[in-house]
Parts: C-alpha cells; structure tokens; sequence
C-alpha cells in the first residue's frame, strides 16, 4: 500500500513553483534515493513528504489523507525528518537531545513514561551513541553529529524517516556507517525515503532510485533498471560510464573526465 | 557539582538577600527582629517602615525581576537570538511614549502606569499585526520591533521637546526604572497575573526546549504557529506588566536567562524557574543598592541593573573563557 500518493503536485516558496506536476507514489518498507542535480527540487520534494506546506496545486496523500488534514503533531508521530543542516544549536547533551524526539508523544506536564526511555535507549544503540550521552552537542564532530541526528529522528519514529543529504560532507567511514544503520533499519521494516549526491551509493543501498529534473520526475526504478549511462547523463548533462560494483553488484558510475556539457 | 546542592545553595542565598534587603535603609532593622516586629503588631514606628515600605517594595521588586528574566528567556527561544530581551519587540517604546504622554498631563502613578499598560499593548499589537504571517524566528519581526522602537523614541523625544523641565525630570526617572512607588494595591493583581503567566509559561516548557533547535525543526516535531503565539503573547505581556509598573529597566531580562543557561543548562523545566528566581533576586539586590548607595537620594533601580549585570556578567564571562 502506498503511504505516499503525490498527484500532480506544484510546490515552492511562493513565485515559480519549484516542483511541477509531479506525480509519485511510495510503498510501506521501500528504501527510495532521490539523486538529480542541484536545484532540481529533491529539498523542497522531501519538505512536501513531511507535511511543509508548500503546496501550490495537486494533492499529497498520507496513509490515504491529505497531509494538510493532520494535526502536526499526530504527523509527527508518523514522519520524521533530518534535514540537511540545523538551524540552531542549543548547547544541550546528546541525551537530552535525542530525548526532544519524543515530544509529539508526550502532552505538557507529563513525565517520560518507561516506553518512552526504552525507545531513546534503542534509538541510540541502533545509531551506537550511547557512549556519547553526556557530551554537549557543541562538542561533536560532523559525523558524531549526524549520528546523533539520526537516533533523534528515530526516537521520533521509526516507521517513516526522510533525510536530506545525509552523508554529505563525511568521512568514508560515518558515511557507510549511516547508510549501514539505514539499510539495517530498512530490512526491519522503516520506510526510508533520501536525497543523495553520491550515486553510487544511492546505487548500493536502495531499493529504488528517483532521478529529478527541473521540478519533475526524471526516471523512477531500481538500481539496475535506471543507472545507465545514457540515463545518467540526460539527467546531469554529464558523460558517464556504468560498471558493476565488485561487492554488492550494484551498478556502479563512473563520470568521464573533461565532458561535461 | 550535583543539580540538588545548587538549588540549595542558590535557595539560601536569595533568602540571605531578602532578608538583607528588609533589614537595611536608612533605619536598620535587625534581621532577627522581623518576626517578633511583624507578630508585634502596627503602633510601633518599625512595623510602618517594614510592612508599609519595605515590604512592597522588596515584593515589587521580586515580581517585576522574575517577570522580565522570564519573558526574555521566551523571547531567546522563540526568536533563537542571545541578545533578545522582553523589550526587544518595542514593549519598551509603547510603555514610554504612554508614561511621558501621562507625566507630561501632569498624571498620577496609577494612571501613568495604565498609559504605560496601554502604550505597550498597543506598540506589541502593532508588531504582531506588521509581520503579518508570524514569522517568529526570522529576523523580521525583530526588524519591526527595532524600527517600531525608533519611532517610539522620537516622538517621547518630541514631547520631551515641548514639555517643561519638571516634568521631563519626572517622566526620565520614570524612564530609568523607579520602584520606589510600591504600593499594595499594585501588588495583589500585578503578583497573581505574573504568577499565572509564569505558570502558563512553564505549561510549555517541552515546546520551549524543542522551539531553541530552529523553527524548521520544532515544525517537524509538531509545534504549531499557534504555540509559537501563544508564547509571544504571554513573553510580551509579562514584560508589559512589568515594565508599566515599574518603568524600564533594562538588562535583567537579557542576562539572566543567559547565566541561568550556563550554570542549569538549556532545558526549561529548569531554566525557566532558575531564570524566575534568579531576575527576582538580581531586581532585590539592585533596587536595595539603589536606595543605600547614596542616601537621602535614590539611584534609579535601571541604573543600578546596568552597572550591576553589565560588570557581573563581564566577569563572568572572563571567568568561563576557557584557555585553549
């Protein structure tokens, strides 16, 4: 069943849409990659996903209820998000930070039940903080960071997560460290739903890949059906080559030096 | 150092202060004294000084300190801004220009202070209604309440202008901030109005600690435009109330939520009540400074909060620089 169902939807933050007419339906337990270059709408997509209303035309359905309909914080609840950068940082622990993901659960003057800790206990030993508890999230580094993020999101809820660009601007290790705890959490059911840069690694870890253009919808499909390289270069002007990856034989890409159009 | 020893010792030292603070004036009451004069009864000359001044004054003070930290501690959050204070929305600017208009109308206390009441409440619906779509968190409402101030200020400016010496004397000490009016007809509404709206305040503290992360976020957590209003109208009318009462008296309301935030951390179930506590005994101390100083005169309680905070919270943060 589809817990997303986009109709013709425009969005945008006021003037010229930036998505138009796109269409896009997504299952329970897909593991889905929104790739495309820069511009081309995959941010303000994800921000229609969890309910920011940005809709100019069209309909989003969630669980089959436009989004609009839903409380924000029975959404909440549903749909969490990580976006790609954080607008303020409040020197709290990491504990209490993961802790604020519990909010939607909890109406004012109540105390944090024995589920409610048992989450924040599992949310954090599944993204492996929980060695970081008392540290101020002023002294992390960028990938403890997002991992961190990551656990708080989960707290949140673990059925729904979106993440804008979550391993851009780490290490090689935190990224396959994150994507691992995605993917992990993926065959446990969470629906996952990314924006990615790197290809190959929206390659090796999704169940589908979304190419976008120019506000739309470029190619949808799994790894194998979508990366080739006249896909690939159509949608980043770039010229590509397409091998497989030695190790989960994916599609791996490779640009083509001094082409670009 | 364990969170309960801190209170303790926070606790006993507000206490130590208030008791200074009903002792010492230009007649010294013996701390160990009070409750013997207060069960004595009125007759003797103490009981008069104790229960008709210097108790509302000290109970004024403490009511009006808690007041402003707490409205500047919402406003730091909702707008995520560290220099964010209760008059940061032009509070301050529409009590003046209602104060001067009354003192200048040659007006009594009580009716400055409803001018003030009034001037404020309209200079806060003015900023409310100006950024249309509350955007609470970008800078826009800021710049509103900023430019709402400068036109404000001129035209208190402008009365000053036309107005005669005496009365621009009066209508500057009110500007400074004076508790020296203390009475107890203020006292009982002005003190159960603070408390309900500290009280509301507190009802939000989740949604306090969630708004400090960003407005993108505490959207995605599930916090309403509603909340967000819901919390600038009790910050604004916590800073209306106080500054009505007792004029404007700035700094209390900027930098205690910031050593409040330092020494308890950012969570609001703590900070809000520290912060309380903390802008009452900083309004205690500065206000009995103010009347032993320089007896027979009084130095307006704004001046002190400024000599006072501004040295303090230097030192402080001398103190908290950390050599790398």
């Amino acid at each position: 069943m589809n817990i997303f169902e986009l109709k013709s939807v425009s969005a945008g933050y006021g003037g010229a849409p930036v998505i138009e007419g796109l269409d896009l339906g997504i299952d329970v337990g897909e593991f889905v990659s929104i790739i495309g270059p820069n511009g081309a709408g995959k941010s303000t997509l994800l921000k229609v996903l969890s309910g920011d209303d940005l809709l100019m035309a069209g309909s989003v359905l969630f669980n089959g209820r436009p989004v609009r309909e839903y409380r924000p914080r029975d959404l909440a609840r549903q749909v969490s998000i990580v976006h790609q950068t954080i607008e303020a940082v409040a020197p709290f622990t990491v504990h209490e930070f993961i802790r604020l993901g519990r909010f939607p659960h909890q109406p004012a003057f109540t105390v944090e039940s024995d589920g409610d800790r048992e989450i924040i206990e599992w949310a954090a030993g599944m993204t492996g903080v929980t060695g970081l508890f008392t540290r101020h999230l002023t002294e992390l580094s960028g990938g403890e960071f997002q991992l961190v993020r990551i656990a708080h999101a989960l707290a949140q809820n673990s059925r729904i997560v979106i993440l804008d660009e979550p391993v851009s601007h780490l290490d090689i290790q935190h990224t396959v460290m994150i994507m691992d705890i995605l993917w992990k959490l993926n065959r446990e059911g969470t629906t996952v739903v990314t924006v990615l840069h790197d290809i190959n690694i929206a390659s090796d870890y999704a169940s589908r890949i979304i190419g976008m253009k120019k506000g739309g919808i470029f190619f949808s499909g799994t790894p194998d059906e979508v990366l080739r390289y006249d896909l690939v270069e159509d949608l980043f002007g770039t010229p590509c080559i397409v091998m497989k990856n030695p190790t989960t034989g994916r599609p791996f890409v490779y640009p083509v030096p001094g082409y670009v159009k | 150092m364990k969170t309960g020893y801190k209170i303790a010792i926070i606790l006993f030292i507000g206490l130590v202060l208030i008791a200074a603070a009903l002792s010492l004036g230009t007649r010294t009451i013996l701390p160990w004294d009070i409750p013997r004069i207060l069960l004595g009864g009125p007759g003797h000359v103490d009981y008069t000084i104790l229960v008709k001044l210097r108790l509302p004054r000290v109970l004024l003070s403490l009511v009006i300190g808690a007041s402003l930290a707490v409205s500047g501690t919402v406003f730091q959050s909702v707008l995520k801004n560290p220099l964010a204070d209760p008059y940061i929305i032009g509070v301050s600017g529409g009590a003046a220009l209602g104060a001067t208009a009354a003192i200048v109308l040659n007006a009594g206390p009580f009716t400055v202070a409803v001018a003030a009441f009034i001037g404020s409440i309209a200079a806060i619906t003015a900023v409310y209604m100006l950024s249309s779509r509350l955007r609470l968190g970008s800078t826009a409402l800021i710049l509103a309440g900023i430019a709402l101030g400068f036109i404000l200020s001129a035209a208190v400016l402008l009365i000053y202008a036309l107005a005669r010496t005496e009365q621009i004397h009066r209508a500057m000490l009110w500007l400074m901030g004076d508790l020296s009016g203390a009475r107890y007809d203020m006292l009982d509404g002005l003190g159960l109005v603070s408390l309900l709206l500290v009280l509301a305040v507190m009802g939000f503290h989740k949604h306090l600690d969630v708004i400090s992360m960003g407005e993108r976020f505490s959207k995605n957590l599930g916090v309403t435009e509603g909340n967000i209003r819901s919390l600038f109208w009790l910050a604004s009318l916590l800073a209306a109330l106080a500054v009505s009462l007792a004029g404007v008296i700035g700094f209390v309301g900027l930098i205690t939520p910031h050593l409040m935030r330092n020494i308890f951390g950012p969570r609001h179930l703590r900070l809000v009540p520290a912060a309380a506590f903390g802008g009452a005994i900083f309004l205690l101390v500065s206000d009995a400074l103010g009347r032993l100083l320089a007896p027979p005169y009084e130095i307006p309680v704004g001046i002190v909060t400024g000599f006072l905070g501004g040295v303090f919270f230097l030192i402080h943060m001398m103190l908290r620089e950390k050599p790398e």
